[in-house]
């Protein structure tokens, strides 16, 4: 039995993320030791898939280590102030192409909804949690989660996680 | 944070015994791009700390780690286009004209990495070959952990995006998970085979081209000559040899000469006069033998245009 | 030379830009394929779009396909770039007329690769 979305799939999307477009260098972004602290403040940056796999890819994070990831990826100097556009649009954008990476690993063609970014995403009834990873950026906690929102027909011989 | 002179003369040593591979002073930040990875895998953040323990320890894990991490070449499919260019333009028609169209071309990709240049010779000759034509290719490294990736032939995402061309992306590789895999047809051309070029020239020839790129760069210059020598052996007569941009073996062995070839060049060996010394060639000597009737170099480059 | 840098994250536009600059390029921006059409039907002149596919207004794929169905602007050179990435995606945007095609993530060092080979930078190797 094969699995469609794999742990060490998303772990390693999330890790070439963070490398080409956040940090430069590989090995910044690493599975959390242990178990997660709660995320204080917590804002989540998420894109919806649509079609036959209909779900969700999400990163989640505290507002501080958010706003530390939009100044890596515009470059802002140390302290200067991270407007909620700049947040949203960089946020989003590293939300955006982990859920197009995660689309790829799924056997039927779906597409991608435009990134949104909120203190926590909309519930979908009947979601269910395909992979869940406590991460570590630089020693601050994130998450990267995919949800499947209905049990989709999956081809035989494989499971979804 | 920098590497100490000491540090860098016991990997310098180290490198020099096992591979013959110089590293000058100078070369410091090379030691340290390519150690810093083996030290992150350690827990150790310093280049330098992590090579006072390799040094401390003598494990002789460690020690072939660090040889491996220096000897292996950075390779991006077609990045550098040049050569593929030349074999495409100039290399391919001649052999064709020469022996027919039903030719069977051998290929040797010395020093082969994780494997993107001998697949990228695979595109390029399934591409440009005529379909009665073959082709074997047989790629060599110094290092097992490379050739066992290579032989994989899975890429991930940002492997293939350096210097693949997105039509060949589609026609000659598959998703697999999140990277991608070399199609099954393409890999039956390639044989991955451990080889040192310092030893006898691998079986499998007498080869047609042998791409050796951005490797001699790395050797003095008694030991560039000895590895042109050998590898002279095992190329035909009118085979085609492939440098890297900025290598040339102007002034390290007079037994080739340098051929113009699309915006590159190729070098062919000097025929060996029987019983007597080969000749040194003028340096810009042009190929005399009869010219097949091959179309006007073009310069391909990727996408259609 | 220039180059039309089309995308809805500013954070992209400014990632990709900041990639072209040291190659020789001059950018302009634009958030949609909308956008962007109206810059050339201005009279914009540009060698190279770099064109993200999910977009408001107007997604990438119409946007390649407008460009393709007017002879004026044949000579752009147009590569996407983005996060879509299955092979019938690839397929897709070859088959509509883009030239190159790049995944999302990408290194600076990959958008160099890719305008090499389609002779878009100067090659110092060889000059």
């Amino acid at each position: 039995m094969s699995t469609v979305v794999e742990h060490d799939q998303v772990l390693a999307i999330a890790q070439e993320v963070f490398a080409a477009m956040v940090d430069g260098d590989e090995g910044l972004l690493q599975p959390w030791p242990g178990e997660l602290p709660v995320i204080e403040d917590a804002v989540v940056a998420w894109v919806d898939l649509h079609g036959p796999w209909p779900g969700r890819a999400e990163l989640r994070t505290s507002g501080a280590t958010a706003n530390d990831l939009t100044r890596a990826l515009l470059s802002l100097p140390d302290g200067e102030v991270v407007t909620s556009l700049d947040l949203v649009d960089a946020f989003g954008e590293v939300a955006n192409v982990v859920g197009g990476n995660v689309k790829s690993l799924l056997p039927l063609q779906g597409s991608l909804g435009l990134p949104q970014v909120a203190p926590s995403a909309p519930a979908v009834p009947g979601a269910r949690l395909v992979q869940e990873l406590p991460l570590s950026w630089r020693g601050r906690p994130l998450v990267v989660a995919v949800w499947a929102f209905a049990q989709p027909a999956l081809p035989e011989g494989t499971r979804l996680s | 944070m920098g590497l100490s002179p000491e540090s860098f003369s016991f990997v310098a040593d180290l490198v020099r015994r096992r591979s013959a591979i110089q590293l000058a002073p100078g070369k410091e930040y090379l030691v340290e791009s390519r150690l810093l990875p083996l030290a992150r895998e350690e827990g150790i953040v310093d280049v330098d700390a992590y090579v006072m323990r390799v040094r401390g320890g003598g494990r002789e894990a460690d020690l072939v780690r660090v040889v491996e991490a220096l000897t292996t070449n950075e390779t991006s499919w077609f990045r550098d286009s040049t050569p593929f260019g030349a074999l495409r333009s100039t290399v391919v028609p001649a052999v064709v004209a020469t022996r027919g169209p039903a030719t069977r071309l051998r290929v040797w990709s010395a020093a082969c990495s994780t494997g993107q240049e001998p697949y990228s010779i695979a595109m390029t000759l399934a591409d440009c070959l005529p379909s009665s034509a073959s082709f074997d290719i047989l790629a060599t490294d110094l290092s097992e952990q490379v050739l066992t990736r290579a032989r994989a032939g899975h890429y991930s995402q940002l492997e293939v995006n350096r210097g693949l061309p997105a039509p060949m992306l589609v026609r000659h590789f598959a998703r697999a998970g999140a990277g991608w895999e070399v199609a099954p047809q393409l890999r039956t051309h390639v044989t991955f085979r451990p080889h040192n070029l310092l030893d006898a020239p691998p079986a499998g020839g007498p080869f047609d081209v042998v791409f050796l790129r951005n490797v001699l760069i790395y050797f003095d210059l008694p030991t560039k000559r000895a590895i042109l020598r050998r590898l002279r052996q095992v190329l035909r007569p009118d085979g085609a040899l492939l440098l890297g941009a900025a290598e040339t073996t102007i002034g390290v062995d007079d037994d080739w000469v340098r051929m113009p070839a699309g915006v590159g060049s190729i070098y062919r060996p000097v025929r060996p006069v029987p019983g007597a010394p080969a000749i040194p060639q003028p340096r810009t000597a042009t190929w005399s033998a009869p010219t097949p009737a091959v179309p006007a170099p073009v310069l391909t480059r990727g996408a259609p245009r | 030379m220039r180059a039309l840098v089309i995308d809805d994250s500013r954070t992209m536009r400014r990632i990709v830009s900041g990639a072209l600059h040291p190659l020789g390029f001059e950018t302009y921006e634009a958030e949609h394929g909308r956008a962007a059409l109206d810059l050339l039907e201005d009279g914009l002149q540009v060698e190279l779009a770099c064109i993200d596919w999910n977009m408001p207004v107007m997604d990438g794929l119409t946007f390649v396909s407008e460009v393709r169905a007017n002879p004026a602007w044949r000579s752009i050179t147009l590569m996407m770039v983005t996060t879509e990435s299955e092979q019938g995606q690839i397929v897709r945007a070859l088959a509509a007329g883009a030239h190159e095609y790049l995944i999302k993530p990408f290194t600076p060092d990959a958008i160099r690769g890719k305008l090499d080979l389609l002779g878009l930078v100067a090659v110092e190797e060889h000059a």
